[in-house]
């Protein structure tokens, strides 16, 4: 196991009395971790972040056990990871532009100018233009997952944690984010490293992405062709 | 036998660890307001004057009928029956210590936790079971600094405002009774300030502060509390207003009795 690798998850148990599974995540490599809601793998993104810790093993980022830094180290650790929770997280009382901006005006030395130009070449790059001003609540579920995404990039990380991101959208539209997210391509493959775990993926996506593991209710963990 | 006394003891120990609980919310959420980075402050002063707008400025006509009302009718009552007894300088007294000191404040604070308290507690609880609060974490933005710190902020801000407003509503409605009762305006002026003491604007500015802190840290403490699901909503707006609003009466208690 690499441990250069951006994420390695070593003997973390997800679930009750299912076994530990270990895994990495190597840079410029996409990899999917497939299960349903009681294999647990929706804890996952949680363990990785250090929002809440494994019973069992450690997940290391970029080097480094979040869940283990000071508190203050812990939150400013994890602008360096782009994190899209299940359901989108985004604030409900601001807009879909306030919410990209969000973690640039609490987290970046940038001045506020300077945020407002990113901002809106995230919203150009995610095709939010035109509804930029929206609330999530009056935004369609695709224009939510997009903007997510553009919260999650906001640091331009070099890792990004998704959970279910593709949920309720279309295949060309699951394409066309899972693209975004890798960042492009560069020689050795994408430009991000990129942790996706969700109860499925359609066929077009397996064939767009590194590795594709499904994990059983016992723990197992067996790869499926991509 | 023991029975009675080992439900109160119960009773009494999850109290006190619900106090120790909000004491350490409390004491974290300054810590988070001490820490907070420039860019940090300028999104929380964002939130605090968004909140200051729904607490302080939509709630003045709502401050300024209660305060109208309480002073008219006790002013008016108390010019007739203090007048018989040829002793209306006393309205002075009545109007400091009875209204400025201890029913505006307490007034005040039970308005807006009744109306802010319950949204911000719902609110927070909305945050929190939609995953908005994780979602903070995993960003890197420490929810007490985004989230309860504006709010601490706004409520303090929000019922000293509320409070002078109440103040100057009770003074001018206690006048037009005053008026209405035979009393010349000069006369009501100079009872009402010569009965002002530098005590009782220390004190009603104490109560301010503290009756703010608790309005802003209650329900924060309250809405954040709940686990994650939207049942625990209501649960936690009613638990938080309630709380506040028994907090407040023993603040006011405890403040009249120190002094």
């Amino acid at each position: 196991m690499s441990l250069a690798a951006p994420l390695v998850v070593a003997g973390v148990r997800l679930a009750e009395g299912a076994a530990a599974i270990a895994l990495e995540v190597a840079a410029h490599q996409t990899v999917v971790l497939l299960g349903d809601g009681r294999s647990g793998v929706g804890r996952l993104g949680g363990f990785a972040l250090g929002l809440e810790r494994p019973s069992s093993g450690r997940v290391q980022v970029l080097g480094t056990v979040i869940a283990d830094l000071p508190e203050d180290a812990r939150l400013a650790f994890r602008r360096r990871v782009g994190y899209l929770p299940a359901g989108d997280g985004l604030m409900h009382n601001l807009s879909l532009r306030d919410n990209i901006a969000l973690p640039l005006r609490f987290g970046s030395p940038a001045s506020a100018r300077e945020i407002d130009g990113r901002v809106s070449v995230m919203l150009a790059a995610v095709r939010l233009v035109g509804v930029a001003a929206l609330r999530p609540a009056q935004a369609s579920e695709e224009e939510r997952r997009r903007a997510a995404l553009a919260r999650t990039l906001a640091f331009d990380p070099s890792l990004l944690v998704l959970e279910q991101p593709f949920d309720g959208l279309t295949p060309r539209v699951a394409g066309e984010l899972l693209e975004l997210a890798r960042g492009g391509e560069t020689a050795e493959g994408a430009r991000r490293a990129l942790l996706i775990t969700a109860p499925d993926l359609t066929p077009a996506l397996h064939r767009r992405v590194e590795r594709v593991y499904r994990l059983t209710r016992t723990g197992a963990l067996a790869v499926e062709p991509t | 036998m023991f029975r009675p006394i080992g439900r109160l003891g119960d009773w009494t120990a999850r109290r006190l660890s619900r106090l120790g609980a909000l004491a350490r919310f409390g004491f974290g959420a300054l810590r988070a307001g001490v820490t907070l980075t420039a860019a940090g402050r300028a999104v929380a002063l964002r939130v605090a004057l968004n909140q200051i707008r729904f607490t302080a400025l939509h709630a003045v006509g709502l401050v300024l009928l209660l305060a109208g009302i309480l002073s008219f009718l006790v002013i008016s009552q108390a010019v007739r029956e203090l007048g018989r007894l040829g002793v209306t300088e006393l309205i002075g007294t009545l109007i400091v210590v009875a209204i400025v000191r201890e029913l505006g404040p307490l007034i005040t604070a039970l308005a807006v936790a009744g109306r802010s308290g319950t949204a911000i507690a719902a609110e927070l609880a909305t945050n929190r079971v939609m995953g908005e609060v994780r979602a903070l974490e995993a960003m890197g933005i420490d929810p007490r600094q985004y989230l309860v710190v504006p709010r601490l902020a706004a409520a303090v801000v929000s019922v000293f405002t509320l409070l002078v407003v109440f103040d100057l509503g009770a003074i001018g409605a206690g006048f037009a009774a005053a008026r209405l009762a035979g009393m010349s305006g000069e006369r009501y002026f100079d009872v009402v300030l010569q009965s002002l003491a530098a005590r009782d604007v220390w004190l009603t500015v104490a109560k301010a502060l503290a009756f703010g802190l608790i309005v802003g840290l209650v329900p924060s403490y309250f809405g954040l509390s709940v686990r994650g699901s939207p049942t625990e909503i209501p649960v936690a707006a009613s638990r938080a207003t309630v709380s506040a609003i028994v907090g407040i009466f023993l603040c006011a208690a405890l403040l009249t009795a120190v002094n």
